[in-house]
């Protein structure tokens, strides 16, 4: 068990806090695989909340907090020629006080796989209700901190865990290091750019392509955490680039739980945020001053952008065919992996022949992942709204394979050609579940894995093997 | 069709109508800015530019937000100019370029006006020599 306490400053009198971000860091950096984190807050007008991160939202329930207890509304509390002992600077709270009763100082989260776990929607507030105060709340975390063992995962394998004690501090080590760079990045960054990024950057992400670059940045014999720290950084920035703009393109009101840039500060703003970081991702690679680096990751968003177009594209030949799928993902998802992967290896001036089965890794890992992501739209335990690529008519494979099924198949496409209502989508949904269509999904994704790990056969990857093995394995073995 | 570089030819692909659409006038703005870059350099270097140019035009950057089929054509082309100005540019004109780019979408970003992108991009062209 781990105590800790979580510090933070209010600035406005009643105030929702955002805590999930740095509730996630903590149990990033503690390494809670499986357990609990108990909260508790230490003031008697600071309350807990678990609710949506929407602003409007937010408004209400400070309305709503003031309805039911008033401010000056005749506490006794605020009585002053009536109580005893009372400090020079005693405040006038009686109202901050009812309201804390009607919120809770308590609460526990669930941690499974690493992660809290919060429905899509979720966000863990600290509730400030007679600010602007310093505050803490006390923190426990309780439960299963070692990474060997295994887990069940929606695919029905088995995840082996295969990292050393000396690995899992190295990856604690790495994830630390990136988390400094891009938090020192968005720092310098002007406000009306990097306030969006940050919020977007804070709500989470797998950060799978900065631990690919950091990985594979250690197998050459130039070996310089910080560089490869603020490569897998500026690679990082550069995806949530692309992210901002995807969720414009895609009208996506929300992603990893919190509004979209687009939908929250309009397509506008999130033409220039993405546009920002694009820029400042590709500047901070030339800054590191390996030109092999830099073209490997400038080709790889070609790529990525030129897939963007193929797949709107495509969207009226929804749900489109297997192949159409392959080489829309292999640019959209796989290019990103596959250079993460090269230019690590090219930053620590691995061998020509490593950096090529790297890459090709990479591209058959990315591909693997995208169809994971497929299967998990389908998955009700995910914590996002299933249908999801259904409703907004996005490439999915297991949608393709449903729809040239003998049994459903016609009535898929017959519902797809129309109006997608959510009983509509729901349908879809259900007839997708009862083929086979997850199951060949699956069984696609586990080869192009297996795939992408004897490409690492005949390669010197001075003892990571094991690691990228894991990774590979859990990137498609997984929930959400 | 207006004529064109061997080596630009190449770099349009999947930019189909953006050469007559514009973009070849644009380029042309850019021969002078380069005329100091090694010969082999000039043209991809005034295309990269001109690709930007004509890249944040399209997305709509510091105006009304292009649909998203534009906007993705815009990507695609700061995207072909961030490739070309990798496989030509130096290390500090790489740099300067990205720092325009930051520039014009900073501005965007917080609803101002700031220079016009040409002078941007020419100046990062005489700053990065």
């Amino acid at each position: 068990m781990i105590a800790k306490r979580l510090r933070f400053k209010t600035s406005g009198a009643t105030q929702f806090v955002d805590i999930t971000s740095q509730l996630r860091d903590e149990v990033r950096r503690t390494g809670l695989r499986f357990g609990r984190i108990y909260l508790q807050s230490l003031h008697t007008t600071v309350g807990l909340a678990v609710n949506e991160n929407e602003p409007l939202l937010l408004r209400d329930f400070q309305s709503l907090l003031e309805r039911l207890a008033p401010s000056g509304a005749g506490y006794q509390h605020d009585d002053f020629a009536r109580r005893f002992d009372i400090a020079l600077d005693e405040p006038v709270n009686g109202h901050a006080h009812c309201r804390q009763l009607l919120l809770t100082g308590f609460a526990t989260l669930l941690v499974e796989e690493g992660d809290l776990v919060l429905g899509q929607w979720q966000s863990v507030f600290a509730v400030e209700l007679d600010g602007p105060r310093q505050r803490q709340l006390a923190v426990q975390l309780d439960g299963e901190f070692e990474t060997e063992g295994s887990k069940s995962s929606p695919l029905g394998g088995e995840v082996a865990r295969r990292e050393s004690g000396d690995e899992h501090q190295s990856k604690h080590a790495d994830q630390a290091l990136v988390e400094l760079e891009l938090t020192r990045q968005l720092m310098i960054d002007p406000d009306p750019v990097a306030l969006p990024m940050r919020r977007l950057v804070e709500a989470g992400g797998k950060r799978l392509r900065p631990r690919l670059v950091q990985l594979t940045a250690r197998i050459g014999p130039r070996q310089e955490p910080l560089r490869a720290a603020a490569l897998a950084a500026a690679v990082e920035l550069l995806h949530n680039a692309t992210l901002i703009h995807d969720d414009y393109v895609d009208e996506s009101t929300h992603r990893r739980g919190r509004p979209t840039v687009a939908a929250a500060e309009g397509a506008e703003r999130a033409i220039a945020v993405g546009d920002f970081y694009f820029a400042k991702a590709t500047r901070l690679i030339a800054e590191i001053g390996n030109g092999d680096v830099t073209s490997t990751v400038a080709e790889a968003l070609e790529a990525i952008c030129a897939s963007q177009i193929d797949d709107v594209a495509l969207r009226g030949a929804f749900p489109g065919d297997h192949e159409s799928y392959l080489k829309v993902v292999r640019g959209k998802t796989a290019a990103l992996f596959a250079a993460s992967c090269a230019s690590g290896a090219l930053l620590s001036e691995a061998k020509p022949e490593a950096v090529e089965a790297l890459k090709r890794y990479g591209d058959l890992l990315g591909t693997a992942f995208q169809m994971a992501d497929d299967m998990i739209d389908f998955s009700p335990s995910s914590g996002k709204p299933v249908g999801l690529d259904i409703r907004q008519r996005v490439l999915s494979l297991p949608l393709i394979y449903a729809a040239e099924d003998k049994a459903v198949g016609p009535e898929i496409r017959r519902l797809l050609a129309g109006t997608l209502g959510d009983a509509e989508v729901g349908r879809v949904t259900d007839l997708v579940r009862s083929s086979d269509a997850l199951d060949r999904v699956g069984d696609e994704a586990r080869s192009l894995v297996e795939a992408a790990l004897r490409e690492l056969e005949a390669v010197e990857l001075d003892g990571l093997r094991p690691t990228l093995i894991g990774l590979a394995k859990s990137a498609v073995d997984r929930q959400s | 069709m207006r004529a064109q570089a061997p080596v630009i030819g190449r770099e349009l692909e999947r930019l189909d109508g953006l050469w007559e659409d514009g973009l070849s006038d644009t380029y042309r703005s850019y021969l002078d800015a380069v005329v100091s870059y090694e010969e082999e350099a000039q043209p991809k270097l005034a295309l990269a530019a001109a690709l930007i140019e004509a890249g944040l035009r399209l997305q709509g950057l510091g105006g009304r937000a292009a649909p998203a089929a534009a906007l993705l054509m815009g990507d695609l082309c700061l995207a072909r100019a961030s490739r070309l100005i990798a496989d030509t540019a130096s290390q500090s004109l790489q740099v300067a370029f990205a720092r325009a780019i930051e520039e014009l979408s900073a501005t965007a970003a917080s609803g101002g006006t700031g220079k016009p992108v040409r002078e941007l991009l020419v100046g990062a062209l005489e700053s990065g020599r």
